[in-house]
């Protein structure tokens, strides 16, 4: 790999020391092919989920049934510029619902790690730093959370109510947050024992004070260079639930419900199903590339890897 | 003694979790709104007898008296009796009057233990071909830290986790089941059935394995002892294959443990899109039907070996390495 030889030609002890340790790792990351690959993969991806929907006049609900089942661009012997990607069983253009498919998926993804992060951190580096009753209380709770599966309780909830995208996020991000609270509780104890917070005590900072100013900025950012992972997670979460029909409601197209739709016509109309998978796959990856080189970096600057 | 220790500290433990777990799922049933009696009775039935029905079978009564009751059950053993589900099998459909409070209703036990050795089967399965598939990538990924082998880990890791598993099983079905016919997909009738689905499971878990094999092996073989086995004069395959292997073994233990509930999560949506008559699939059709008693036996029963795979986790973990602290 050419990454890596360019980290290790670069040393330059002074430059090094003075860059603190989280913009070594992004600097560390951003030197892996395969994290900018995904950096602009998901970037493009981005922006046209964001401005093509906005821009076109095509619609991604709307009917025409004498256009349906129209393949991609030069690949059926029905199809027109108009649909790139050809059309769905009801003359829907999947380029159209496919992206703002994306654009639901992202947002679930996104939002709901947000929440998961601050919830499940919050209450670990609680936990870890005030201990006793505080800690055992706390993960005996984590510990009962994590032994119900997610999709059980996304599906418990979301069967019996009405699922929009705000409950959506919600059951997602209730089940999400044990693993956060356990990696920060374990972080916080092992900060707890360090030199610096024992001389913060003895200066008389008090526990809030030493836990938000000094103790945080040093154990969560490399949980959130991992979060970055839990994103594809979560939204491989949402197309599950939407492949159940638990997810957001048609007719706002969203990847689960258009594949689950797709099943009937895979025979003869591969793409309808086929296309938004490639969509969602192409999104993960990127997410996931660049999650993981994130995760690398982090070991290889924490761990000497 | 002090494994003795261990066991019944964390079993004490484990009844609790269980315990918090089934008031969890019990109270959620109850609090998010969707009536069951309306699915019993039928969309024609009056409001009247909805709430007859309901009164009867106790749904009108405070949440922690039917919690107590439900908890006398479970002490004997009995999770009570499935709301739709009658002992000969057929599910009843709604308008279709079946009294719930008779006795001729499944109990929730039966279904549990008549499905849950085909999803240990199922489960198991997958675990296998994820081990098989991932050994190979992650150690030589682990033991080549720089070179195309860790690229190659770090892809296929890359790659798999962001298939979604519901996509990736219609494509497996619709080209190995439909046009090749070489395995078959839909339903159980034998342990064919099993292979597709676990593949598909197996292709989910993969990718941590691999992450945690290479991470985990590229720290050991850092390690001095290896150097100084190198000294002593072992060969490479001993040094690999009996002492960092060991040593790289303690965190993928520990990641199974906490993976798990993935595993479970997966293999649900997975027995539903194969049809296959597992847990999964029973909770799937259970929380369609507002079936409650069956939702919270299938919450307790998962919770239950969640806790038991932990404890054996740390068992393993401690064995493999004297020095975790259990």
């Amino acid at each position: 790999m050419t990454a890596t030889t360019v980290i290790a030609a670069e040393p330059e002890p002074r430059l090094a020391r003075i860059r603190s340790v989280n913009r070594r790792i992004l600097a560390a990351a951003w030197g892996m092919s395969s994290f900018k690959v995904g950096f602009f993969v998901f970037i493009a991806l981005l922006l046209a989920s964001a401005i093509y929907p906005e821009v076109s006049s095509v619609s991604a609900t709307k009917m025409v049934v004498k256009d349906k089942f129209l393949a991609p661009v030069y690949l059926g012997d029905k199809w027109t510029w108009d649909h790139v990607l050809g059309t769905d069983q009801l003359g829907r253009d999947i380029l159209m619902r496919s992206l703002i498919g994306l654009r639901y998926s992202l947002l679930v993804g996104i939002v709901t790690v947000l929440l998961i992060f601050i919830i499940g951190c919050g209450l670990g580096l609680f936990a870890g730093f005030k201990g006793k009753w505080w800690d055992t209380i706390i993960m005996r709770i984590t510990d009962a959370q994590l032994s119900i599966p997610m999709i059980i309780l996304a599906i418990t909830i979301l069967g019996v109510s009405r699922p929009t995208v705000p409950t959506i996020i919600i059951v997602l991000a209730l089940s999400g947050w044990p693993l956060y609270a356990r990696v920060a509780r374990s972080a916080a104890v092992a900060e707890r024992g360090k030199e610096y917070v024992r001389g913060l005590r003895v200066l008389g900072a008090g526990d809030w004070r030493i836990l938000l100013l000094f103790a945080a900025p040093n154990i969560l950012p490399p949980i959130a260079f991992v979060a970055v992972l839990d994103v594809a997670r979560m939204m491989i979460f949402e197309a599950i639930l939407g492949f159940l029909g638990l997810g957001i409601q048609p007719p706002t197209p969203s990847f689960g419900s258009i594949i689950a739709d797709s099943r009937k016509y895979l025979l003869n109309a591969w793409w309808i199903g086929t296309i938004p998978g490639i969509f969602l796959a192409v999104a993960l990856t990127s997410i996931n590339l660049m999650g993981s080189a994130l995760e690398k970096a982090r070991n290889r600057i924490y761990g000497g890897l | 003694m002090l494994i003795l220790e261990f066991l019944v500290k964390r079993i004490a433990q484990g009844l609790l979790i269980v315990f918090i777990t089934s008031l969890i799922i019990f109270t959620l049933l109850r609090v998010v709104p969707g009536d069951p009696v309306r699915l019993i009775v039928g969309g024609m039935a009056p409001p009247d007898v909805v709430e007859k029905v309901a009164t009867k079978m106790g749904l009108r009564d405070p949440i922690i008296v039917q919690y107590g009751r439900y908890m006398r059950g479970l002490l004997q053993g009995d999770l009570g009796q499935s709301y739709l589900r009658p002992r000969s099998g057929m599910i009843a459909a709604g308008g279709q009057y079946v009294d719930p409070t008779k006795s001729d209703m499944a109990l929730v036990t039966d279904l549990i233990l008549e499905r849950l050795p085909f999803t240990l089967q199922l489960g198991g399965m997958a675990l296998l071909f994820a081990l098989l598939i991932s050994f190979p990538v992650g150690i030589a990924g682990g033991l080549h830290q720089h070179r195309w082998r860790n690229a190659l880990a770090f892809g296929m890791q890359s790659l798999f986790v962001s298939i979604p598993n519901f996509w990736l099983a219609i494509v497996l079905i619709l080209f190995l089941s439909i046009k090749l016919k070489l395995l078959p997909a839909l339903g159980y009738q034998g342990f064919s059935y099993v292979i597709l689905p676990a593949l598909v499971l197996a292709v989910e878990i993969a990718p941590f394995i691999i992450r945690t094999l290479t991470t985990s092996l590229g720290e050991v073989m850092q390690a001095p002892f290896i150097d100084e086995a190198r000294v002593r004069g072992l060969s490479r395959r001993r040094i690999v294959y009996s002492h960092a292997l060991r040593n790289a073994a303690v965190p993928l233990v520990n990641l199974l443990g906490i993976q798990l509930s993935t595993l479970i999560g997966g293999v649900l949506v997975i027995e539903y899109i194969f049809d296959y008559p597992g847990l999964g699939n029973l909770t799937v059709v259970s929380v369609v039907g507002r079936d409650f008693p069956v939702i919270q036996g299938i919450a307790i029963t998962t919770s239950a070996v969640f806790v038991f795979i932990n404890i054996i986790v740390d068992l393993v973990a401690y064995l493999i390495d004297p020095r975790v602290e259990i």
